[in-house]
């Protein structure tokens, strides 16, 4: 049998053992170390099982997925999205959709140190509804907003999607962190303009809440300093050169803990939670890396991501018509794929393509970045919904869908900014010592 | 980062081991996420005492990884028993109830077969470590004890794993309690 049968019945049986339900990263590593025997012999694979799951699980460079999971777990527990959104509400709850601005603001803080879309979804559902409910804000939009604000949980650093992307694809982490700093504030402006326009153009649908006094304004802004200090001091200390991104990791989860104990928010059942929530992403996460390295063997052997680049630069679209070809194609597996599952599957493939298109691997890792933000919240399995669903009950998903319906028009717009303007993303990490 | 979500287990955080099997799986869970504190620990003291004081631990980056060996392998037992792996749900989703535990009972075998079979392996590079006498880069011990705890973590998940098909097959309520409502990644 020829490698191109022996490719394609790899990626056939993949997709049904998927389907199946069977774990994305053990049906990569099954398929991969079975085509892998097929063509190689049955001992090399074997022998390729044992020291790849060990090399990668003993790679320190990888630390930097624990560490600052632990980090964000550390961040959820002692309670800072509270402050953040309460410092949003003083400056900007007087705006027509000021609570909405103000839930994007406090998404936007917790992002910077938390680095999960799920988690900050899942905790302004606790946070900032049933104030924005309180207002008279409609369901829909008031969950739509919480959906589009989660998504910044993985543009703004720090971020296990960026740190994924760069440990499969061995760019450095540190930059692809800066890289999405500009990217994620562009989020946040554009989201805000969005409750803007919809508050101005429907009067009534968004009531303004009462101005704040000046010194409730500065005491809100005294809570926050907590949020900004570990921010400041993870990326900023990544930026200047201080740490490497797993460093800075490390960093992270020892400041994150010291602030929460010594502000007395974390309790030793808060640390047992934190430490439990954090290993149990970790194996999530490191079983998809290790079947995807296997699986990355496979695609060696037969060739795989040679024969796609040659296909896809051999169809006369130029650099851009590919482009848009897989970012298009990137939407489509959104509707059906786990996002972090999608990177790791396709990025192997794709990667030698952008890079033999001459586009900017960094720059390419935030665009990748933003349509996985688009698939957390576009139907039909759009994650964050799915969480938001999950705390507020008495919300249908149907609601949640037409509720971010112009989040999503906006993150469009945004992808077609960031593709126009590579800069934006670029412009950072080329000024990072 | 990505995804610290917000775990939640049917019961959330009332849960609490009733049995002693409870008990173990809990302790598995532990044990990972006592080295999870422990190679963060590692890092943060280690940056501190380079920068203030010009003082390396030493093996950091030795203990650092072996550890983060051990934390995984441990975590992925624990993950496998909860049914946490991150799984495409498409086709799951959309049919009865009787035809969910059916695809679960095939993905816990294929899940399985997979383990075992890495565990299987596994047990050559422990002993390849043990001939070959690696040591740490500065204190010189021997690493092979590191790679045999993480080694016997993935014997755990195998263990785990075989529990949990049975459960599965003819106990399926006791592991309803025990499933992944949110799938913890992104």
């Amino acid at each position: 049998m020829s490698t191109d049968a022996v490719a394609i019945i790899g990626f056939v049986s993949l997709f049904v053992l998927m389907l199946l339900r069977v774990p994305v990263g053990m049906a990569m590593g099954l398929v991969g170390v079975t085509g892998f025997g097929y063509i190689v012999g049955g001992t090399p694979a074997l022998k390729m099982v044992g020291q790849t799951s060990m090399r990668t699980v003993t790679d320190f460079n990888f630390a930097v997925v624990p560490m600052f999971l632990l980090m964000g777990a550390f961040a959820t527990t002692s309670g800072m999205s509270r402050e953040l959104f309460r410092a949003g509400n003083a400056f900007m709850g007087h705006l027509r959709g000021g609570l909405g601005i103000a839930t994007i603001a406090a998404c936007g803080g917790f992002a910077a140190i938390c680095g999960s879309s799920v988690a900050t979804a899942a905790t302004f559902s606790k946070v900032a509804y049933p104030e924005m409910r309180r207002f008279g804000y409609p369901q829909s939009f008031s969950t739509g907003v919480i959906a589009a604000g989660g998504t910044l949980g993985i543009m703004i650093p720090p971020s296990a999607v960026f740190a994924v992307y760069g440990l499969i694809t061995e760019q450095d982490v540190g930059k692809l962190f800066i890289a999405g700093v500009l990217p994620g504030l562009l989020a946040v402006c554009m989201y805000m303009i969005t409750i803007t326009i919809i508050g101005y153009s429907r009067p009534g649908f968004l009531p303004a809440g009462a101005r704040a006094p000046w010194s409730e304004k500065l005491a809100a802004l005294k809570d926050v300093w907590a949020t900004m200090l570990l921010f400041i001091f993870v990326i900023g200390g990544i930026y200047g050169g201080l740490f490497t991104a797993t460093e800075a990791a490390g960093m992270g989860a020892g400041g994150a803990f010291i602030i929460g104990i010594a502000r007395g928010r974390l309790s030793g059942a808060g640390v047992r939670r934190s430490l439990l929530d954090a290993t149990r992403t970790t194996a999530a996460v490191f079983t998809i890396l290790i079947g995807a390295i296997l699986f990355g063997y496979f695609l060696t052997v037969t060739q795989t991501p040679q024969k796609v680049t040659a296909f896809l630069t051999g169809l006369g679209l130029g650099a851009y018509g590919v482009l848009i070809l897989i970012m298009l194609m990137y939407l489509v597996l959104g509707c059906l794929m786990d996002a972090l599952a999608m990177i790791i599957l396709t990025v192997p493939i794709i990667f030698p393509v952008i890079i033999a298109l001459g586009f900017d691997p960094i720059w390419f890792g935030v665009l990748i970045v933003m349509v996985v933000e688009l698939g957390l919240i576009h139907p039909p399995v759009g994650m964050n919904i799915f969480v938001i669903k999950s705390v507020i009950e008495d919300v249908k998903i149907s609601t949640i869908f037409y509720g971010v319906l112009p989040f999503i028009v906006t993150d469009l717009l945004r992808l077609t900014i960031l593709i126009m303007f590579p800069i934006i993303a670029l412009y950072l990490p080329s000024h990072m010592k | 980062m990505a995804e610290t979500a917000r775990i939640e287990i049917r019961g959330g955080d009332d849960w609490v081991p009733r049995n002693r099997m409870d008990s173990f799986i809990a302790a598995i869970e532990l044990i990972a996420a006592f080295f999870v504190g422990l190679v963060a620990a590692d890092t943060f003291v280690s940056v501190l005492l380079r920068y203030f004081f010009s003082f390396s631990i030493p093996d950091a980056y030795d203990f650092g990884r072996l550890l983060l060996g051990i934390l995984i392998f441990w975590g992925i037992a624990a993950t496998s028993y909860r049914g946490a792996h991150i799984t495409v749900d498409l086709l799951w989703a959309n049919v009865g109830p009787r035809y969910q535990r059916w695809l679960d009972i095939f993905a816990t075998l294929v899940l399985l077969f997979v383990v075992a079979t890495q565990t299987y392996t596994l047990v050559d590079k422990v002993i390849g470590t043990y001939n070959d006498n690696v040591l740490t880069f500065d204190l010189r011990l021997p690493t092979w004890p590191f790679f045999a705890m993480a080694w016997a973590g993935d014997v755990s998940a195998v263990l785990l794993i075989a529990i949990r098909t049975y459960r599965l097959i003819f106990n399926p309520m006791a592991m309803a309690r025990d499933q992944q409502e949110i799938k913890p990644v992104e």
